[in-house]
């Protein structure tokens, strides 16, 4: 087996795991939603080298987007998925536009300061987004004869598109054009002088990473049927940045697990001790001095501790796009 | 590279895990238990309010114990003062039979909570600010113990204007969006028929930290008294910086929307002294039943309650005395056993109107005292004048469903 089927394979026996060991399909939506999310940072952050806190606003914008289109239009479900993902495409399209003409910490600004932009847009047109309150009253329709209305059939509807999501994403990464990316990454200028358009591909990264993150706020917001402020708020960029780098940037799967991780660890800390965001400020330190691979490193360096993990490593191959030693030279 | 049949394979794998029957996920229905759910900030910014509330909340059940011959208990929901974090965990409690909730302190999250309650046919009940929650959102399941926006500038504003003959010039500090201009319209209202000459309003963001600016503004207009509409931290900021520039001793300053105690200890009394507070509790109300609260929550944790605690403990025993007279801890006969529900509460005698789920309870226009006068350490303020003032529930465009 290939690394990206057995990475594909990790992702469904996570999607067919979160059921038969939670006892909340809120929950576990929320996970699977939250590692669309993830994912599609890592495509940025891990693929292309590209650090953005604009991913807050593709989420949010994916939530107003599916929010607005049910309750003011006859639309379809799946129609309102479609034109979520579009608007988180084509919002990112621009951002990223824009950004990347700057490398470095500011690029880091620019998208800062679009995240904010965004935010005060969202909350100065009440009108439209319901602002501080939150666009409510947002309804799960069903699809076709399947009702979506109890949250294990709303887990078994969004456990289907994110592994379609993962699949479609895995297959960009290993594509030509994914290989590029890793290129721009490790060195943009030799991509560009052997004749890459730079610009181009990082545009696209941006456009698919918008899409895939903008269905995960549509999703999101059937989920809870309010799609609030705080989903298109600076600290969402910042919640699936922090989502991404535990998990690893190394691949699309380690996205899974970093996002699994935190929802899970945020929900078990937080019922245990009110300060539980301490804690999480002092994983992030272990994880940012120690275990610059995430999660996924960590899983690595277990197997290969293991009689028969040192003769095949989970992730033995060369075409792992960890690099973390290049880490933050592509932003 | 996984091919399109091992996709297809995989994915109804995924699915028909899906279908496993539920013997084989965790079981969580609640047992012979009657249980309170208690969504409150208990991390974040508002981890404060939420620990008070908890406290409120947590005292009550243990104090009554059972009703309806069932043990009472109560669920601990920390929504960490983000809606969309709330709403889920309040999806999870109802998963787990859980009908009954009191708490919401933030109105965002209160507002979608309401909502999620409503769906799952529970009841809740709040303290949270939004006009919205028994207005143009009002639902079925969803119960608001705090006075609206209205009813907090009536019972401040107009008695201050009685009570202050000379001033004439009113200057507003207000946070834009819909709570502030909830807050501003209905000042805009009173100064209308009083005659009161608005000489100007500076609006801020939600999240500004800094008001020297509109408050150079507010003594350029030299007002007679200055309302400050936003609430919580920004409110003692803006206050702070206010007595900094010596506007204390130029004008009256009236702060419409303070969190009373827990407000109060942080500000101090040399701040306080001469400026009027709009409270929606306050310990040192004389009432039977604060009187009793006061008392016991003397005597259990050595301190005042704070509106946080008391409005938590009487929301949740408004919660259990009408599971108690419905006979049924279900939503919907809870509901019912609310709805136009009378009963001695924390400022008296309180109601709840059918007709939008309001409960109809006094307000309150305090005044810091100088430190010399305080009799004990949370003897910040003296009640100057309370009462009750509500627009009908047409007025407040609730429609219930």
């Amino acid at each position: 087996m290939n690394r990206a089927s057995l990475h594909f394979l990790l992702a469904a026996l996570v999607a067919i795991a979160l059921p038969l060991f939670m006892r909340s399909g809120t929950l576990a939506s929320e996970v699977l939603i939250f590692a669309m999310a993830a994912a599609a940072c890592n495509l940025l952050l891990g693929y292309t080298g590209l650090l953005s806190f604009g991913q807050g606003i593709f989420f949010g914008l994916g939530s107003y987007a599916a929010g607005l289109t049910l309750l003011h239009t006859s639309l379809p479900l799946a129609l309102a998925l479609v034109l979520s993902a579009i608007t988180g495409a084509v919002v990112a399209t621009g951002v990223g536009w824009l950004s990347i003409r700057r490398q470095g910490v500011y690029f880091v600004m620019l998208t800062l300061a679009f995240s904010q932009f965004f935010y005060f847009l969202a909350y100065t047109f009440k009108d439209i987004t319901g602002g501080d309150n939150g666009l409510l009253n947002i309804p799960r329709p069903a699809i076709g004869p399947f009702s979506l209305g109890e949250s294990w059939a709303y887990y078994a509807f969004v456990a289907v598109l994110f592994l379609l999501l993962f699949a479609a994403l895995q297959r960009v990464a290993s594509s030509t054009f994914g290989r590029t990316l890793l290129a721009v990454r490790d060195n943009e200028e030799r991509a560009r002088a052997i004749g890459f358009p730079v610009r181009n591909f990082k545009i696209t990264a941006f456009a698919i990473s918008g899409a895939v993150t903008g269905l995960a706020g549509a999703l999101h917001a059937l989920l809870i049927g309010v799609a609030p402020l705080s989903n298109i708020d600076y600290h969402m960029s910042e919640s699936i940045l922090i989502m991404t780098i535990i998990g690893g940037t190394g691949n699309l799967f380690a996205s899974v697990l970093g996002a699994g991780f935190y929802v899970i660890v945020s929900d078990l800390l937080s019922s245990i001790w009110p300060r539980w965001l301490l804690l999480l400020g002092g994983l992030l330190i272990v994880v940012a001095l120690f275990m610059q691979k995430g999660l996924w490193g960590l899983l690595e360096r277990l197997v290969e501790a293991l009689p028969m993990g040192r003769k095949s490593s989970i992730n033995s191959s060369i075409e792992s796009p960890i690099q973390p030693e290049s880490e933050g030279r592509g932003i | 590279m996984l091919n399109r049949r091992d996709l297809l394979k995989l994915s109804s794998v995924a699915v028909g895990s899906l279908l496993l029957p539920t013997g084989l996920r965790p079981a969580f229905a609640a047992g012979g238990d009657i249980t309170i759910g208690a969504p409150l900030p208990m991390s974040g910014p508002f981890a404060a309010n939420g620990k008070f509330g908890s406290m409120g909340t947590a005292m009550l059940v243990e104090e009554v114990g059972k009703v309806l011959d069932r043990k009472l208990s109560y669920l601990e929901i920390d929504t960490e003062g983000k809606p969309a974090t709330a709403v889920r965990k309040v999806q999870e409690a109802m998963e787990r039979g859980v009908t009954l909730f009191s708490g919401g302190i933030l109105s965002s999250e209160a507002l979608a909570m309401g909502k999620e309650v409503a769906k799952g046919k529970g009841v809740f009940i709040t303290t949270a600010g939004a006009d919205e929650i028994t207005g143009s959102e009002c639902n079925k399941s969803t119960f608001r113990w705090s006075v609206p926006t209205f009813g907090a500038i009536e019972q401040t504003v107009r008695p201050l204007i009685e009570q202050l003959p000379n001033a004439k010039r009113w200057y507003t500090i207000t946070p834009q969006y819909v709570f502030g201009d909830g807050l501003l319209n209905a000042a805009k209202a009173i100064f209308k028929e009083k005659g009161i000459e608005h000489v100007g309003n500076s609006y801020h963001s939600l999240t500004e930290k800094e008001f020297s600016g509109y408050l150079t503004n507010a003594m350029a207009a030299k007002p007679d008294a200055l309302l400050i509409l936003n609430f919580g931290s920004q409110s003692s900021d803006t206050l702070r910086q206010a007595v900094s520039f010596g506007m204390k001793n130029r004008m009256t300053i009236l702060l419409a929307w303070a969190s009373g105690l827990e407000q109060f200890e942080a500000l101090g009394p040399e701040l306080m002294e001469g400026v009027y507070f709009g409270a929606q509790y306050w310990h040192g109300i004389d009432s039977p039943f604060n009187r009793e609260l006061v008392a016991k929550v003397q005597a259990k944790h050595k301190m005042n309650p704070n509106y946080a605690f008391a409005s938590a403990y009487l929301t949740t025993k408004i919660l259990i005395d009408a599971a108690a007279k419905a006979g049924s801890a279900d939503g919907p006969a809870v509901t019912q056993a609310m709805e136009g529900m009378k009963y001695a509460g924390l400022t008296g005698d309180e109601e709840i109107r059918a007709a939008d789920h309001q409960v109809i309870k006094n307000y309150y226009l305090l005044k810091g005292k100088a430190k010399s006068a305080m009799k004990d350490k949370d003897d910040y303020a003296d009640i100057i004048s309370f009462g009750k003032s509500f627009q009908s529930p047409e007025q407040a465009q609730c429609k219930m469903a």
